[in-house]
């Protein structure tokens, strides 16, 4: 725990939170830019445009990507200057540094999942849409857009912790995430792709019977196993980092 | 004194990962269409009559996506090689002026671009002809498609290249790279005099040379802008 109030502290002080914002900017251009011309004459609910046109690049591009960046900036601060020798010296495991900086990130992911909400809300309203907003909706897809990013996380805590420099985790994780773009459009292989489940998870036109927009056989072996396998691959390789 | 300074540079970047990704991008994007075309290529086919321009259009569907991702990557690289040695000061306490250390890593930035470009070119032509198309294969679309993205991409390799010299912290610069790419999907949303736009070649004259033309003047002018920045800036 004691770990955990020093990353935040560490983060906090790192002058680094301006990154947040980059999420309702997102949620504000995208919910503006989909207008609502697009579906003029159709009975729907006027949210789904801004939410369907925003939450398509945000899941698809924006959410996968982003957290590579949180990633590398929870690791930024021991890549200086010997940080890490300094930071293992103190009384705390490493298994405890590493699940206080994977908690951080999630945080951070929960954090921006809340402002991109808002924005999206603001957006709207900016818009004067005046159909009810689709909390239930809306909170699934918030929801399980972060749920998805647990995994993709753990593999770029890994990576950051790995190389010193900024860009090469965030080379990784291009890597994986550009393909989704394609990927996603496939029934076959779509659900077993690790990167494309933010954007399944966020996709408002999903089934809304269960509690997220993907079936929990999917959650729980797509989106847990990878986890499992990225964090505890990640949690190994830290044991036994040298520093 | 610039062909010394390329030659550090080239040195610098040796054995960092550069030149795989260089390699990576283009084979990467055309590697992306064979998984597609393996996977569909009897739906593929019934949507269009000239195939090798469709193949095209599908290839550089992923190339301003890699491009501007491409870019991000190896700037922020470029400028950690002295951000995470502190060796700014050393490298600028040498008899070289500022504007030359810019342009030098401009210019081997550019290169690795274009290099890539052959490579995508070529690679699109060499998977394109193991289809079965059928017709003569349009050179003219597939040298457009691989050459006008690079120019048209310099504005934000320009860009780009001023955020991640002047950032002693990282995160700045990519967290740039995430928005240009977000912007450059949203490409179809966008009004034409958005740079982000231009790699896509879309424009409202329907003439891509157009987006390649702005690229490079746009390019030129941010490029001036950002080195004006770095040469007034105290080194750290």
């Amino acid at each position: 725990m004691r770990a955990l109030a020093s990353e935040w502290y560490k983060f906090r002080k790192s002058g680094s939170l301006w990154a947040l914002l980059a999420a309702p900017l997102m949620g504000f251009g995208g919910g503006l830019i989909s207008g609502l011309d697009m579906l003029e004459g159709i009975n729907i609910n006027q949210w789904y445009t801004p939410l369907f046109g925003a939450n398509l690049v945000y899941g698809l591009l924006f959410l996968p990507l982003i957290t590579g960046v949180w990633a590398g900036l929870v690791c930024r601060y021991e890549h200086q200057a010997g940080g890490w020798k300094q930071l293992l010296a103190a009384p705390v495991t490493r298994g405890q540094v590493f699940v206080a900086k994977y908690a951080v990130i999630m945080l951070l992911v929960l954090v921006m999942q809340l402002l991109y909400l808002a924005a999206l809300y603001a957006a709207g309203r900016v818009q004067e849409i005046t159909d009810p907003f689709p909390l239930d909706i809306v909170w699934k897809s918030i929801f399980g857009g972060w749920v998805a990013v647990f995994p993709l996380a753990a593999l770029q805590l890994w990576m950051s912790m790995m190389w010193k420099s900024f860009a090469a985790p965030f080379a990784v994780n291009v890597i994986f995430t550009l393909p989704s773009i394609l990927v996603v459009n496939s029934e076959r292989f779509g659900p077993y792709y690790p990167w494309s489940q933010p954007f399944s998870m966020m996709y408002i036109g999903g089934s809304t019977d269960d509690v997220f927009f993907i079936p929990w056989e999917q959650l729980l072996t797509v989106v847990g196993g990878s986890f499992v396998l990225f964090f505890l691959a990640g949690y190994i390789y830290f044991q036994r980092k040298s520093v | 004194m610039m062909g010394k300074l390329l030659r550090v540079e080239l040195m610098k970047i040796r054995r960092k990962g550069f030149w795989f990704l260089t390699f990576l991008g283009p084979i990467g994007v055309v590697a992306l269409q064979v998984v597609n075309y393996s996977v569909r290529w009897d739906y593929l086919r019934t949507l269009s009559d000239d195939h090798w321009l469709f193949y095209l259009e599908n290839v550089s569907g992923f190339t301003p996506l890699a491009l501007v991702l491409g870019i991000a990557i190896l700037t922020s690289f470029m400028a950690s090689i002295e951000n995470e040695t502190n060796a700014w000061k050393q490298l600028l306490a040498l008899p070289v002026r500022k504007t030359s250390v810019y342009l030098a890593k401009f210019t081997v930035l550019s290169g690795l671009l274009f290099l890539a470009s052959v490579l995508l070119c070529l690679a699109t032509l060499v998977y394109g002809l193991t289809l079965d198309f059928g017709g003569g294969v349009p050179i003219i679309e597939l040298l457009e498609y691989s050459f006008y993205p690079f120019f048209a991409a310099l504005p934000i390799l320009a860009l780009q290249l001023w955020v991640a010299m002047v950032s002693e912290n990282q995160g700045w610069p990519i967290t740039v790279g995430v928005l240009n790419v977000i912007l450059t999907y949203s490409a179809f949303s966008l009004p034409d005099w958005a740079f982000w736009k231009w790699p896509t070649l879309l424009n409202s004259w329907e003439e891509p040379m157009y987006s390649g033309l702005m690229g490079l003047g746009v390019g030129l002018v941010i490029y001036m802008v950002g080195m004006m920045n770095f040469v007034r800036r105290d080194v750290k």
